[in-house]
């Protein structure tokens, strides 16, 4: 496969089918972790630790998977990799994943892991499937940053709990609740459609 | 007969095979850092309770198994600690409480000066209280939060909330977060439930005077 | 029922009401509040109301805009809901929390959701709750009305400064729990009718609403059943309460009233783009604000609840719609 098709596949994953903003999956953590940046850039990089090696995984056993135990070898590979990522964040960085409680074991149902290893690696050579997870999981980790940075800045005027903002800022407590998501989230893809809109007419 | 078994193992060997091998990953990642994941717990209470009770230098556990002690009704193992000064002399305990705060449970690390009548105050462990409202709980008096230093040298024995009085004067009224009570009282109502049955556990077992 | 319905050709009387009338009448029925709120807290009420009502007027001209559809602040609701989400605000608020308060009510809970006559929830209501969410001390910081003497002792939140005073509402919350005798705050009845109680600036005069209210009703602005409904089920639950523990609650003439009752029943519940639209659905649903407005109070923790209680059921309100449906005139049709 030309270096050229390899640099397509990655791009997909940042904009064209970027995971959270264009095909909207994963919007369980999308719209839980992102109070702040930090638990945000954490469950980003695991997700894309995860997918990088249940890609590999799965593009490993691809001729070997039998059609209708896909799903239960895909399950399983996506299970062992966030268990070892949990296992990980509670050994170094125990205040994260006290942060994160049960974020980082539902990583096992977030789609955006059961999706690519269904629609690119039990398809594809292990170097695209490598290429793609790397793609799809930096999609996924910048629209979580992006979301993170607007919540965090407005919640409590830090940003990686360092104050940023003017003294005179009063803090809007409510972008750091549920509604804060779900409002930032929206005004987000809102301005996506409108972006890819005009760059097709 | 052997057909069908011929079968089964046809499709499924494949899941077994990695069923096993991801089984021993995980057993060799687990036995990896197992014991980096039971010292951090071990340091997140020692830094919340050391920093509650100044003089102790180290925490130790009373007995080798935690003590069953019945709260609510129920009896809960609870690992009450000694904390120890420089001298080996009891300079206050300390152990995990849990109850039920407004959105989700709240877990404190409580100390108590070394005659069980004076709290040393609370440390929040776990909580998950709402932002801006009932999360001003965890904040510290180092961090300049005026409900937790209320614990500072209150009683042992009931405490009440109160939604209008002083919050500097220590005693048993605890003056209550406004726009949090639900919060608030939560705290009161699981030192309340704990503490004292505690005190009483531990004269019983004589670890106590 | 037949014989109601005259159907004829062309022509047809033309009638003059338009959103913009509506929303003209809404606006003259709101005007004696408006003269109070000034009345009771000088300029800085009126200076509030001015900010709340152009940041909603530019937002909904900038969303139309964006859209590419005719400018739509012609219809008058932009300045509607700037008046009523100023009005839900406490006097000493900072004007730049009433701009982030009136751009979420226009940009985020109506033009979002297709503007005016899509919007799922009262644009002011959602605003106050975005912002009651986000800035809660500032959300709940009273002033005394300048009219008003200190002759009432101020009980002071833990972390709130010495200069405000709690509504009487609060103070119901601190009757309920034997802190306050209730005859004490029962003397501020006659307060709460002539204005001489802390608040938002919507709350303080109940005078000022009763004068409003009478004129859309009058105008037929809004028909009489969901005022009714709200005064009548909150009344009850009120006066239960009140007889079943005199000492205990405080009279329930003070809780219809004191807080935002009135506006709520003459202004907010009353939006025609939010609440359901037959008559037997109107009387469920004022039924449902006053029920929700009263248990918030009485049982809830917070003292005010007519925010949250015409948020709930701007939620259902399609739902009571659907329960509610007209048979049309010559029986329901055949449809599979």
């Amino acid at each position: 496969m030309s270096s050229q098709s390899l640099g397509k596949t990655f791009t997909a994953g940042l904009w064209d089918s970027n995971p959270v903003l264009r095909l909207l999956l994963g919007m369980c953590p999308t719209l839980a972790v992102t109070a702040a940046m930090k638990p945000a850039l954490t469950m980003g990089l695991s997700v894309i630790f995860v997918l990088v090696c249940s890609n590999i995984v799965v593009s490993l056993m691809r001729n070997l998977l039998k059609p209708h135990l896909r799903i239960l070898m895909f399950t399983l590979t996506i299970a062992t990799f966030v268990t070892i990522a949990d296992l990980y964040l509670k050994a170094f960085l125990p205040d994260m994943s006290a942060a994160l409680g049960p974020y980082i074991p539902l990583i096992i149902v977030n789609c955006i892991i059961i999706g690519r290893a269904e629609a690119c690696a039990s398809k594809s050579g292990v170097l695209v499937s490598i290429v793609d997870a790397l793609g799809m999981g930096a999609g996924f980790t910048l629209a979580l940053c992006l979301l993170a940075t607007i919540r965090e800045l407005l919640a409590t005027g830090k940003l990686f709990e360092t104050p940023v903002m003017p003294s005179w800022f009063t803090p809007w407590a409510g972008m750091g609740m549920p509604v804060g998501a779900f409002v930032t989230l929206g005004l987000i893809l809102a301005l996506v459609s409108v972006i890819t809109n005009k760059s097709k007419s | 007969m052997s057909n069908k078994i011929k079968f089964f193992f046809q499709e499924s060997w494949l899941l077994m095979v990695s069923s096993v091998v991801f089984g021993l990953l995980l057993a060799i990642t687990d036995a990896a850092w197992k014991p980096r994941i039971e010292q951090n717990t071990i340091d997140r209470f020692n830094r919340l309770a050391g920093g509650l009770l100044t003089e102790a230098e180290r925490f130790e556990s009373v007995a080798a198994e935690p003590l069953a002690i019945e709260i609510g009704g129920k009896e809960i193992p609870v690992d009450v600690k000694r904390g120890l000064d420089g001298s080996g002399q009891t300079a206050g305990w300390a152990f995990v409480c849990e109850g039920s705060g407004f959105a989700d449970k709240i877990r404190l690390v409580v100390a108590v000066d070394a005659a069980f009548e004076k709290m040393a105050g609370f440390g929040v462990l776990f909580s998950n209280e709402t932002p801006g409202f009932g999360d001003k709980i965890n904040i510290t008096p180092a961090a300049g939060g005026f409900y937790q230093p209320q614990f500072i040298g209150a009683p042992v024995g009931t405490l009440t909330l109160t939604k209008s009085g002083d919050a500097a004067v220590i005693d048993a009224e605890i003056v209550a977060i406004s726009g949090a009570t639900v919060s608030s009282q939560a705290v009161v109502t699981t030192l309340n439930a704990w503490m004292v049955p505690i005190k009483e556990k531990l004269k019983a077992e004589g670890l106590l005077k | 029922m037949l014989s109601k319905i005259t159907v004829s050709p062309a022509p047809h009387v033309s009638s003059k009401l338009s959103t913009r009338v509506v929303m003209g009448d809404v606006l003259i029925g709101l005007l004696p509040a408006v003269i109070a709120a000034g009345v009771f807290f000088r300029v800085r009420a009126l200076a509030v109301i001015g900010v709340c009502v152009v940041s909603c007027v530019v937002s909904e001209w900038v969303c139309n805009r964006i859209r590419r559809r005719p400018t739509s602040i012609g219809d008058l609701s932009a300045v509607v809901t700037g008046v009523i989400l100023a009005m839900s605000l406490p006097p000493a608020i900072p004007f730049s929390i009433a701009v982030i308060g009136s751009v979420f009510a226009i940009v985020i809970a109506k033009m979002a959701f297709g503007g005016l006559g899509s919007n799922i929830f009262n644009p002011a209501m959602a605003a106050r709750a975005f912002l009651a969410a986000s800035f809660g001390t500032l959300m709940t910081t009273w002033t005394v009305p300048s009219t008003v003497d200190a002759l009432m002792p101020t009980i002071s939140a833990a972390n709130t400064s010495a200069t405000t005073q709690a509504t009487p509402l609060a103070w119901s919350k601190a009757v309920q729990k034997g802190q306050v005798e209730a005859h004490y705050i029962n003397e501020q009845t006659s307060g709460a009718f002539w204005g001489k109680v802390g608040g938002c600036l919507g709350e303080t005069s109940g005078l000022a609403f009763l004068i409003g209210g009478a004129y859309l009703l009058i105008r037929r602005t809004i028909t009489w059943h969901i005022p009714a409904a709200v005064l009548l089920s909150a009344g009850v639950i009120a006066l239960t309460a009140w007889l079943i523990k005199p000492e205990g609650f405080i009279n329930p003439l003070l809780h219809l009233l004191g807080g935002g009752m009135l506006i709520c029943a003459f202004f907010i519940a009353t939006d025609p783009v939010t609440a359901p639209l037959t008559t037997k659905g109107m009387w469920i649903f004022g039924i449902g604000v006053g029920s929700l407005i009263m248990l918030i109070r009485i049982v809830g923790e917070y003292p005010e609840g007519v925010m949250y209680a015409v948020l709930i059921m701007n939620s259902l309100s399609p739902l009571i719609d659907r329960f509610c449906k007209l048979t049309p005139a010559g029986g329901t049709p055949h449809v599979k």
